[in-house]
């Protein structure tokens, strides 16, 4: 077990940044995310945690020892790829034998832990098969088998399920987590996409264009993300911003919508930290899902653009005063598109956001 | 404009039914997916559509008329390929205009039609970039174009936006919903995305292994599987289908862990399927907490309850603590039935 630390971390390719600065750390035992889109840094953070790229300037720590002048092979890491890397000459078996075979395992250990992880990760019945013939799910079980088998105090993965298909790809979210739950090996997995992020980090590390946005647990990056990118990045639909001028009146601190709308009061302490920041030109934030439908003037005045039913869901894609946005709604509701509606969001998840710098007002 | 008739084609690759005794018929104008995973069927209905494979039983009609003997040219279906294949040394206007240099139609004549689907998509701002400097959602624009310029009498999309990111992905399928309603054309869409075939189709065929098992809206084959195959297709997280023991009002799911409170149960059911968010957790301890997965507006719970592995799909960031035991409760009027050989039982009348 190991904790992972990076201090001051940059790297550059020719005249591309692909890490700014980056401080991170891992905790010993912890399952962290490493989330953004393509081209984020996040595989680069990944591949120097590896040793596979040695950073521009900063240093790498594993627990307080630095490793960053280790190679790749003696650091200790369990490394999945997104294309499996499996020996297709091996069976099964063999392949999920290999790395302890080259540690000096005995026969009999091996037989036990190949044996465990092969019922684990549902792979007993293939056991015996060749792996050049095997169906993606299963190379993916297979690939994460022969990783884990030698219990490496850090575990990488870089986008693993991304070739499989979704259904597969809901269950090996659980088995991960549950895996990682049970053996407590410090994992760090890179992926673009928030779902799986959400679903199985303790803590996700949110980056975008060389830069570390947040960390924080999924509910906390999803309840107070740090500033716009990753508010519109988490959760699916993301969160809608609408354009607001925050006013005073009566002793009440306003979020003007202008054209979109009626203007809403915020909430005590959203209020307190807006006035404490001295915010007035603002995005006024919320989740698709905590929306509610009002009466005339009371909320904000959107045209219903297209309605989506996806099973026992309702995305309702809406028009405020020229800003798209999303409604989540569980079952059929009472809206049509070309309609005029009126959305009212619940208080208690507004989020305000500075529109200059993009950053949180308050909470986060 | 056409509807699209099948009667009882089939098509045979060597030992393979690729297509075994399919029947259905897309109304004009109608947006229709075929819906299944992968080897069951879809890629080879649209190529008999096209009238690039030949049936080798069944006719195919088009507007009632047999289409089985005319080739693909003069079928005028357009396709959109997978990875809308735009031609990256073209501007959008060289790709749209392509399928009609191909078939040397004059200048006058190309003009007019570039400015008439240009319009109706929206590009004709975009016509002179190449696709390398266009949106994920303008080169799609751009790929119906080039299908579009030709006045096909209906257009096909194999899988057009699977290797676009999730988020893209959301966004470009409403986008072609909304081309679709525009242009009034038959669509006829093939995914193995259930989320974007209940999203997009006015129509659903769900498919296994070459043939339909269910056709409908997307809500009624939600709402009213046919079977346990095309329930567990479609939903996310899939469906728990789980044994039922015991007879008559007695029975009960999960080896016995779950009381379903005076649900009737039709007789000739053997499985009983309950959608995850149909499945409430309460105090008890019917099942263990397995997995806890937050999404922020939804939580993910997944359960060990007998043998069975469950799953309950929660509003909201509920305390639910792994590895601790909870109480099960699921709505009766929200379970599908489902005899031996997999086909649904109708719900008793009570």
């Amino acid at each position: 077990m190991s904790s992972i630390h990076l201090k001051a971390l940059t790297k550059s390719f020719g005249n591309f940044e692909a890490i700014k600065q980056m401080d991170l750390m891992v905790r010993d035992g912890e399952f962290l995310a490493l989330l953004g889109p393509s081209g984020c840094g996040k595989s680069t953070t990944m591949n120097i945690i590896a040793g596979m790229e040695a950073p521009s300037t900063g240093r790498v720590f594993f627990d307080e020892r630095d490793v960053s002048d280790v190679p790749m092979t003696r650091r200790g890491v369990g490394f999945v790829f997104q294309n499996y890397a499996i020996f297709t000459h091996m069976n099964v078996r063999a392949n999920l034998a290999y790395g302890l075979r080259m540690r000096g395992v005995g026969p009999a250990e091996i037989d036990r832990r190949v044996a465990a992880i092969a019922e684990f990760l549902q792979l007993t019945p293939f056991l015996d098969q060749p792996s050049a013939k095997l169906s993606v799910n299963i190379l993916q079980r297979l690939a994460i088998g022969r990783s884990a088998i030698v219990e490496p105090a850090i575990f990488l993965l870089d986008e693993p399920l991304s070739n499989v298909d979704a259904a597969f790809r809901a269950v090996m979210r659980t088995e991960l987590k549950h895996l990682q739950r049970q053996f407590k090996q410090t994992m760090v997995y890179v992926t673009h996409d928030q779902l799986e992020a959400m679903t199985m980090a303790d803590r996700i590390a949110v980056m975008d264009h060389g830069v570390l946005q947040q960390v924080g647990t999924p509910l906390e990056v999803y309840n107070n993300p740090a500033n716009i990118f990753v508010a519109r990045f988490i959760g699916s639909p993301g969160m809608n911003l609408v354009p607001a001028t925050l006013v005073e009146r009566d002793g009440a601190l306003l979020a003007d919508l202008g054209a979109a709308g009626a203007s809403r009061p915020l909430e005590a302490g959203l209020a307190a930290a807006a006035r404490a920041a001295g915010a007035r030109e603002v995005w006024f934030g919320f989740r698709p899902e905590g929306v509610n439908l009002a009466a005339d003037g009371q909320g904000l005045a959107v045209t219903i653009t297209f309605l989506e039913r996806i099973g026992s869901r309702t995305i309702v894609h809406f028009d405020a005063a020229g800003t798209a946005g999303k409604a989540v709604f569980e079952n059929d509701v009472p809206l049509a598109a070309g309609t005029v509606a009126q959305l009212v969001p619940a208080d208690a998840l507004v989020r305000l956001f500075d529109r200059q710098s993009g950053l949180a007002i308050g909470g986060a | 404009m056409a509807a699209i008739e099948f009667r009882s084609v089939s098509k045979r690759f060597g030992k393979t039914m690729a297509v075994d005794d399919v029947s259905f018929r897309i109304e004009d104008g109608e947006f229709f997916c075929f819906f299944g995973p992968p080897l069951s069927g879809k890629s080879t209905i649209l190529r008999l559509i096209l009238g690039l494979e030949r049936p080798d039983a069944g006719e195919i009609l088009f507007d009632g008329r047999p289409v089985t003997e005319v080739g693909p040219a003069e079928r005028n279906v357009a396709m959109v390929f997978q990875n809308l294949a735009l031609f990256p040394h073209l501007t959008a206007r060289g790709n749209v205009e392509f399928p009609l240099r191909e078939r040397k139609v004059d200048a006058a004549t190309m003009a007019r039609r570039v400015a008439e689907v240009a319009e109706k998509l929206h590009i004709g701002h975009i016509l002179n970039k190449l696709p390398a400097h266009l949106s994920g959602g303008e080169r799609q624009r751009v790929a119906i174009a080039r299908a579009l310029v030709r006045d096909p009498v209906a257009y096909l999309m194999d899988d057009p936006i699977s290797a676009l990111d999730a988020r893209l992905r959301e966004e470009t399928r409403v986008e072609l919903k909304r081309i679709q309603t525009e242009l009034g054309r038959t669509l006829i869409y093939v995914t193995h995305d259930q989320e974007e075939a209940m999203s997009i189709a006015d129509r659903m065929a769900v498919l296994e292994a070459g043939r339909i098992r269910q056709i409908g809206t997307p809500t009624d084959v939600y709402d009213r599987p046919e079977s346990d195959y095309v329930a567990r297709l479609l939903g996310s997280p899939m469906i728990n289908i789980l044994e039922a023991v015991g007879e008559g009002p007695q029975v009960r799911l999960a080896g016995g862990a779950i009381a379903l409170d005076g649900a009737a149960v039709p007789a000739g059911t053997v499985r009983v399927g309950v959608r995850p968010e149909n499945l409430a957790l309460r105090e008890g301890s019917d099942a263990t907490v397995y997995e806890v997965e937050p999404l922020g507006s939804f939580t993910v719970v997944t359960l060990t309850a007998g043998d069975e592995r469950l799953r309950a799909l929660l509003r909201g960031q509920p305390q639910v603590v792994p590895d601790s035991r909870v109480g099960l409760h699921v709505d009766p009027a929200k379970l599908h039935f489902f005899a031996e050989d997999g086909r649904r039982v109708a719900a008793s009348a009570a």
